[in-house]
């Protein structure tokens, strides 16, 4: 169960799984706001093709993504038809819904675009990534930030993905312990908040305890050997792509 | 001179229970000492002092007649402790990264701390298993990991608590294995069971805890006799053989 | 300190996917343990937690509610309460304010009205956004984005009071006379 959650990342070695966090996270960034900046359609003609490309060299299983792309498929639908609606605007010529405003349906697509160019591009980084390099790029990333400690922000954000494992595997033999004992049968909100929450707290507090301990014996300190990382040319080219994308979306 | 020596130690939980009182105890390098007694006799209150994690009310420890708390973290470093439960000893997000934790907490250079990876994951054989997931491993290599980061940063002595708790057959041979093997490298191990039929056969001391207090030590042959007094299932009947208790073939 | 943010951190992560069925909405716990981390960590680490939340979220892990990713939730309509999060978070902690220990009359007022302020800008922040994003008229943004939570923001600010009463004078930061805070 707890693999679930964070296993989005999909093994393979190509240049997009070898590629530095850092860059990655760099494109990441420059991607996002081009797809939020967009407004022609070049602009979105020429992101989605960055996205379907970067989709094809990683060679990443398009139907499993599909599955995680329906609910924001949905949410783009939605707000495609509320902007169609209702805002005010010429009649669209040959459409059988009088209230569509031509701006309106313009305005939704824009939007509906953004979300699900947005969508793809994270998809595919997330894909590609590791958890362990995507929090070493970001400790690098955060390291000349001033009053930021970010040894301790990238072992914060391990801890986290340490937690969520242990605490989803607990919930759910938790909640399994419970409906044995027919807890579906309290109809009292609050009783069943308490039930859940109660003991998944002290449950997991105590855990915390052991993780202390645990992290202690083993000499924990914020002064730690740094991650290493390595570009190679096609990291920088694939960069340069990304940033002349974002150019020409400002420009054009 | 003995490696680590436990002095009056006496320890008392916030809530007034007395954990430890007057436990004294000397260990000697290259020695395989099982602490045995029933739950809450304070075997884990006891070995968590001997790295330092609690402090004493009264007592101290001393590594190689120094006391611990003059550089803990070296102490730490020396004395590695193995979890009961081996989950929340893991952080990484892959068996490489979990052993490499403690190395990098001692900030050593990217290529000691990488060949100290490789030599602790293949002196537990799971060099194959480096980039897993370490929560998708079986309890048994879950274990292996936990001694593999210990083993990381060069420690005189391994400190195992409960180690076959929650384990099955293979499990508890898995783990059995590697610690016959650390025992013919010299290493000096204390290991904290209440199972003695599963381990006794290799150790050299049995040292029994009851309530707090330190109660026996001594050859296991001798000390066997008397441990269901204190709560502990006795393995052997009259006219067995100590060879026989472990579960190794 | 670390240890505890990490594990408020992943609580709220959970709470979005742990959902209770009750009544038409489903009960969905995440804002309940965003309200539990302003009460137990206070303003300040509250913030810090709540920055990593989202933070995890904008690089693209799956760590808001049911599962979604992304800056793009960030531009969606739902993109207000993620930063409304933030509001309450800081509103809660701030308002609890220090005093730890035992809770008095007063204090108990205080925590009620943490939680409800809370509450408060946590939909101030959501529902207008829900409106600019997606066009609605102000009827239909509070239809969609208020009214059909509200009997589950009551219920989960009443379980958040009793839970704080009965936890609070006991909680003891994890980890912060030790070396990790």
């Amino acid at each position: 169960m707890a693999q679930v959650i964070f296993l989005r990342y999909i093994p393979g070695d190509t240049l997009l799984h070898r590629m530095d966090g850092r860059l990655k996270l760099l494109c990441l960034l420059l991607l996002s706001v081009a797809a939020g900046l967009a407004s022609e359609w070049q602009h979105y003609l020429a992101l989605l093709g960055v996205a379907v490309s970067a989709l094809a060299a990683a060679k990443l299983p398009v139907w499993a993504l599909l599955r995680d792309w329906r609910f924001f498929a949905v949410m783009a639908a939605l707000i495609l038809v509320a902007n169609a609606f209702f805002i005010p605007g010429d009649p669209v010529p040959f459409f059988p819904f009088a209230a569509v405003s031509r701006q309106g349906l313009v305005a939704g697509l824009r939007f509906a675009g953004r979300l699900l160019l947005a969508v793809m591009i994270c998809s595919v980084v997330m894909g590609t990534t590791p958890l362990a390099r995507l929090r070493d790029a970001l400790e690098w990333c955060l390291r000349p930030v001033p009053l930021v400690p970010a040894a301790r922000v990238a072992m914060m954000m391990n801890l986290t993905f340490v937690f969520v494992s242990v605490i989803m595997d607990n919930y759910v033999e938790m909640v399994c312990a419970q409906k044995s004992r027919c807890v579906e049968s309290c109809k009292n909100p609050l009783k069943r908040i308490k039930y859940l929450v109660l003991p998944l707290l002290t449950q997991t507090m105590m855990r915390t305890d052991e993780i202390v301990y645990a992290l202690e014996a083993r000499c924990y300190s914020e002064v730690r050997t740094p991650a290493s990382f390595g570009t190679c040319r096609a990291d920088w080219l694939v960069a340069g792509v990304c940033l002349g994308v974002l150019a020409f979306v400002i420009l054009w | 001179m003995p490696v680590l020596e436990a002095r009056n130690l006496t320890y008392v939980f916030p809530d007034g229970t007395v954990a430890l009182s007057d436990v004294s105890l000397k260990i000697g390098d290259g020695e395989f000492v099982i602490l045995a007694g029933a739950n809450g006799s304070g075997k884990t209150v006891f070995v968590r002092h001997l790295n330092g994690l609690l402090l004493p009310a009264q007592g101290g420890v001393t590594f190689d007649g120094v006391p611990i708390t003059r550089n803990l973290a070296e102490v730490r470093r020396q004395i590695g402790l193995i979890f009961q439960d081996a989950d929340s000893q893991i952080v990484g997000q892959t068996v490489a990264e979990d052993v490499a934790f403690g190395p990098e907490n001692l900030h050593w250079s990217r290529d000691e701390v990488e060949r100290a990876v490789e030599r602790a994951l293949a002196a537990v054989d799971l060099s194959g298993l480096s980039d897993q997931n370490p929560h998708t491993l079986s309890g048994g290599q879950k274990r292996r990991l936990a001694v593999a980061g210990v083993l990381a940063m060069n420690p005189r002595v391994l400190v195992f608590d409960e180690p076959f708790t929650g384990l099955d057959y293979r499990g508890v041979v898995q783990v059995l294995e590697q610690l016959v093997r650390l025992r013919e490298a010299g290493q000096t191990v204390v290991l904290v069971t209440h199972e003695l039929e599963k381990v006794l056969a290799h150790a050299d001391r049995l040292v029994v805890f009851d309530r707090g207090k330190l109660v026996e030590d001594g050859e296991p042959a001798d000390v066997i006799g008397r441990v269901e007094t204190y709560g502990v299932r006795r393995p052997l009947k009259n006219g067995g053989e100590m060879g026989s208790l472990t579960w190794l073939r | 300190m670390t240890v505890s943010c990490a594990l408020f951190t992943a609580l709220i992560i959970i709470g979005g996917y742990i959902s209770i069925p009750v009544g038409p909405v489903p009960l969905v716990l995440a804002d309940f343990f965003v309200m539990l981390t302003g009460l137990f960590l206070g303003a300040r680490y509250g913030a810090v937690c709540l920055t990593m939340y989202l933070a995890l979220g904008a690089i693209g892990l799956p760590v808001f509610a049911g599962g979604k990713a992304g800056l793009a939730v960030f531009w969606g309509p739902t993109g207000g309460f993620l930063f409304g999060y933030l509001l309450a978070v800081v509103a809660v902690g701030f308002i609890m304010g220090r005093n730890k220990g035992s809770l008095g009359k007063g204090s108990l007022v205080r925590l009620l009205a943490a939680l409800v302020a809370g509450n408060v800008l946590l939909y101030l922040c959501g529902v207008p956004w829900l409106k600019a994003v997606t066009y609605l008229s102000w009827p239909a943004a509070l239809g969609a984005g208020l009214v059909p939570f509200l009997p589950g923001a009551m219920i989960k600010i009443a379980a958040a009071f009793a839970l704080g009463r009965a936890l609070l004078p006991r909680f003891r930061p994890l980890g912060d006379e030790r070396c990790l805070s």
